[in-house]
């Protein structure tokens, strides 16, 4: 199975085609006006979609099964306190304890009404017909219920494509989660049929083999952290996005962030941003500096983050070129001090003159019990990567060491 | 770039989000509102006589260069003006009317890849596009190597700018 760019971006229209007309519909439905929000492909291990719905709340969701057109399954769930809200406001019901008949009815249907939007979506984008079986509510609090015994669910290692968006309502997100889980044979032909002719694709295995790689850049970049800091630092989310480039500044937090940027070249080049929230960079420059300036922003603070910032995007590139058997150079840091999207949009806006949409590689380092927020952006070049993946031997992936090491003189000297 | 699931008759929301590479052309008494601008550009459009107001938010300069502005006027800066000031004329603005303010365009990062200021170019881009349609840029807050987020009201056409530099007081109308 191959992908490009072009039937990613048919796919990507098809996540966002489909979000428009749920919230459309949902608009009509309750008179309460939607609007969609961030909407992203990602890759998901079969590992971290069952540990994203594992996270002990009580969830309630609606399966459908697709066929003709697109096969395989799609799923809504809702937590079960977002459902209720949901149910509130369709039937104007008062809180009872239990999902009666009547709640789940309710969430069947407005579960029912989001999915043939987004079937609708996909069908016109994909120019062809979807057929929807009756949809079946399922409760639960872990993946089981909503995932076992279906032959599209990902195993373990698999890589899944799934459909990422959000519609909020005024004042408040409807919260849900989509998995649209294709059938494989069904997704490589549609794959196949929107891709470019003149492109070559990248092959989706490589795409396994470069996640794993990333994920321990990720860890290489959690360890210089600590190292360096002596902050006990883990990797607490990742993902490989496929986005449109617009996407990637609307996802950032509207608040001041603290961020050191990097361009880097070779194969692949792109561009390397570490972002921090104000009190998450006081905690760096606090931990690092022997006698803590009263402006942590001041100079002093400002090269510490820097000094950070080059030794874990050293780690992380070198994460990258280890297992690419490539070299990858990067520039010296560029520190930013602003607010949200503003620290991004630089970089969009320059990829934005040769392509329209970019892979993302999604991280967030979290700290115990101690703030400590960070998050990566790593975003390449399109085509460099495309001809890095190619060329990447996946056998190698497996023995490939991250073999970067964090002497702190490295830091000092750049 | 249709972002609303709006039905006939669903009341406006305010503030309008105008995200990056859209616009938002009206005649409501709504606040139009673009987060954290940096190289990209706000241009926000008014015809006082008759209330209709329009905010872009670009991100490229020249559309006229490329194909993608067909289908998405709104990220280029030409581009975007052109389809903004179209639809207000359509909304009952007279195009001798219109006046412009801009913000944005700020240039943060010195990476070699950069080649030349994208945010001076999208500034430069709009101010010609802007000029050889006739529409006077009454007031600008461009450059620079700050963050803006801007408020466009679109009641009075009175444009607030909100920036990270402090120094400058933070808060800037036009």
């Amino acid at each position: 199975m191959k992908l490009d760019v072009n039937a990613l971006g048919t796919f990507y229209r098809m996540a966002r085609e489909g979000a428009g007309l749920a919230a459309g519909r949902l608009t009509s439905m309750t008179g309460v006006q939607t609007r969609v929000g961030v909407t992203k492909l990602n890759f998901m291990r079969g590992s971290e979609i069952r540990a994203e719905i594992n996270d002990g709340r009580e969830k309630v969701g609606v399966r459908v099964e697709l066929s003709a057109g697109l096969e395989g399954h799609s799923i809504i769930i809702f937590d079960r306190e977002a459902a209720r809200e949901v149910v509130q406001t369709l039937v104007q019901d008062e809180a009872s304890g239990e999902f009666d008949e009547m709640d789940q009815s309710a969430v069947t249907e407005v579960g029912q009404i989001m999915t043939n939007g987004f079937i609708d979506g996909w069908a016109d984008v994909l120019g062809t017909v979807i057929d929807v079986s009756t949809p079946d509510f399922i409760e639960g609090e872990t993946a089981e219920p909503f995932f076992g015994g279906l032959e599209t669910a990902p195993s373990e290692d698999d890589l899944a494509l799934l459909f990422h968006s959000r519609i909020e309502a005024v004042g408040t997100e409807i919260g849900y989660r989509h998995y649209l889980l294709p059938e494989h044979d069904s997704m490589s032909e549609i794959l196949e049929r929107q891709s470019d002719d003149g492109s070559d694709g990248i092959e989706y295995d490589k795409l396994v083999g470069f996640d794993e790689l990333a994920q321990q850049g990720a860890t290489e970049v959690a360890n210089a952290v600590t190292t360096l800091t002596g902050i006990e630092t883990s990797v607490d989310i990742r993902r490989l996005n496929f986005v449109s480039l617009e996407t990637i500044p609307e996802e950032i937090a509207d608040e001041k962030l603290v961020g050191v940027a990097f361009s880097f070249d070779g194969t692949p080049s792109g561009y390397l941003l570490f972002l921090f929230d104000e009190q998450s960079a006081r905690e760096v420059v606090e931990a690092t500096v022997p006698s803590p300036p009263d402006d942590e922003f001041g100079e002093m603070g400002t090269s510490a983050i820097k000094e950070l910032g080059n030794i874990m995007a050293s780690g992380f590139l070198d994460g990258w070129a280890n297992v690419l058997d490539t070299t990858i150079d990067h520039s010296t840091p560029e520190y930013i001090h602003d607010m949200g999207a503003a620290v991004i949009d630089p970089v969009v806006i320059n990829l934005g003159e040769d392509q329209e949409y970019a892979f993302v590689f999604d991280t967030q380092i979290k700290a115990e019990g101690r703030e400590f927020d960070c998050d990566i952006y790593a975003i390449p070049n399109e085509e460099d990567l495309e001809r890095a993946l190619n060329d990447l031997d996946v056998d190698r992936v497996e023995d490939a060491k991250t073999t970067a090491e964090f002497p702190v003189d490295e830091a000092e000297s750049s | 770039m249709k972002t609303y699931g709006s039905e006939p008759g669903a009341p406006t929301p305010d503030p309008v989000q105008v995200g990056i590479s859209e616009f938002y052309v009206t005649d409501e008494d709504v606040t139009l509102k673009s987060y954290g601008l940096g190289s990209c550009l706000a241009v926000a459009l008014y015809d006082d006589a008759v209330g209709v107001a329009g905010l872009a938010h670009a991100m490229l300069p020249d559309g006229d260069d490329n194909d993608a502005s067909e289908e998405n006027p709104g990220k280029f800066a030409d581009t975007a003006i052109r389809a903004m000031l179209r639809q207000m004329v359509e909304r009952g603005a007279t195009y001798t009317d219109v006046e412009a303010k801009i913000a944005g365009g700020s240039d943060i990062f010195e990476f070699d890849s950069f080649g030349e200021a994208v945010g001076k170019r999208n500034v430069t881009a709009a101010r010609e596009e802007l000029d050889k349609l006739g529409v006077p840029v009454v007031a600008e807050e461009v450059g620079g190597q700050r963050g803006r987020t801007v408020e466009f009201d679109a009641g009075t056409g009175v444009l607030t700018i909100n920036s990270s530099d402090e120094e400058a007081g933070g808060v800037t109308e036009l």
